[in-house]
């Protein structure tokens, strides 16, 4: 492969593990959030109990 | 049977990611003009197409939201949650767009940013949706739904000047591949690994639109039962 091709290909891994990155870590922060709301809600319940 | 519904989705969407992967590394040929590097065009276009829907939806959830605000509360709230969603997935989608296209133009241009207006109005689009959700994270008060509904309505007028930016104006990036007139185009092969993509792409978006909706629902139920207790106490 010449010098080109390898800086494209490298190119080409990064925009992908990016986009991996980003929606992943979105699902990631969506999924903590749902968690900790379901946490405070169970809390809540609780104490008004 | 929701949760079943959802597993089975998100299995579909599964699959279908695999499969897009396949299509645009091992089935679309290599570009003649920009080699390997065309291959980012399987991850950009599609997240772009899919954010611009779901600026729409938010756009219709904040319409909804202010149409129902003093008569049906209950739709006011449905319209709100799916307002913010659109939103939130929507700046996902565009950040993809925009580490993506620098990417793509450093190795086919030489140049990671140009202040073209494809570009520009992109960034703008971003921030005026980055600003909806710090406006939505950070005021207070009632009438925070209302002025982000506003600030939404207001956003998603970007969308149609993004969409119509290289068509309009010559542009460093390039002009449309799909409904461009004359002379535009791609192989089919490539055309039908885009497709696909598109079609993951989407799926993927509407299971993270439908899991932020019920977040945001499940949010909103809480903050009313806190509310209510506390008027009780």
């Amino acid at each position: 492969m010449d010098q080109r091709a390898i800086l494209d290909h490298q190119f080409l891994v990064a925009a992908y593990a990016v986009t991996w990155a980003i929606q992943l870590g979105y699902l990631a922060w969506l999924g903590f959030k749902w968690k900790a709301q379901k946490r405070d809600a169970a809390r809540s319940a609780q104490n008004s109990r | 049977m929701k949760k079943f519904a959802f597993g089975y989705f998100a299995g579909i969407t599964t699959a279908l990611m695999v499969w897009g992967y396949y299509q645009a590394i091992y089935v679309a040929p290599l570009d003649a003009m920009q080699g390997e590097i065309f291959r980012i065009i399987f991850y950009h276009v599609p997240s772009a197409s899919v954010a611009f829907l779901f600026f729409a939806v938010s756009l219709a959830g904040s319409i909804g939201y202010l149409s129902f605000r003093r008569n049906r509360l209950e739709w006011a709230q449905v319209s709100d949650a799916w307002a913010l969603a659109g939103a939130e997935v929507g700046v996902v989608f565009c950040s993809v767009v925009l580490t993506t296209g620098p990417l793509w133009g450093r190795r086919a241009w030489g140049i990671w940013w140009t202040w073209d207006a494809r570009l520009t109005t992109t960034l703008v689009l971003w921030l005026i949706y980055v600003s909806y959700l710090l406006l939505r994270r950070f005021a207070a008060g009632p009438q925070v739904q209302t002025l982000a509904a506003v600030l939404g309505i207001f956003g998603a007028l970007d969308v149609p000047i993004v969409y119509m930016s290289n068509r309009w104006w010559r542009t460093q990036h390039p002009a449309p591949v799909f409904g461009g007139g004359e002379g535009s185009g791609m192989d089919p092969v490539m055309v039908h690994a885009l497709l696909w993509n598109m079609l993951a792409w989407l799926a993927w978006g509407l299971l993270i639109l439908a899991l932020r909706y019920h977040v945001e629902r499940q949010h909103q139920r809480f903050a009313a039962r806190e509310a209510q207790e506390a008027l009780d106490a």
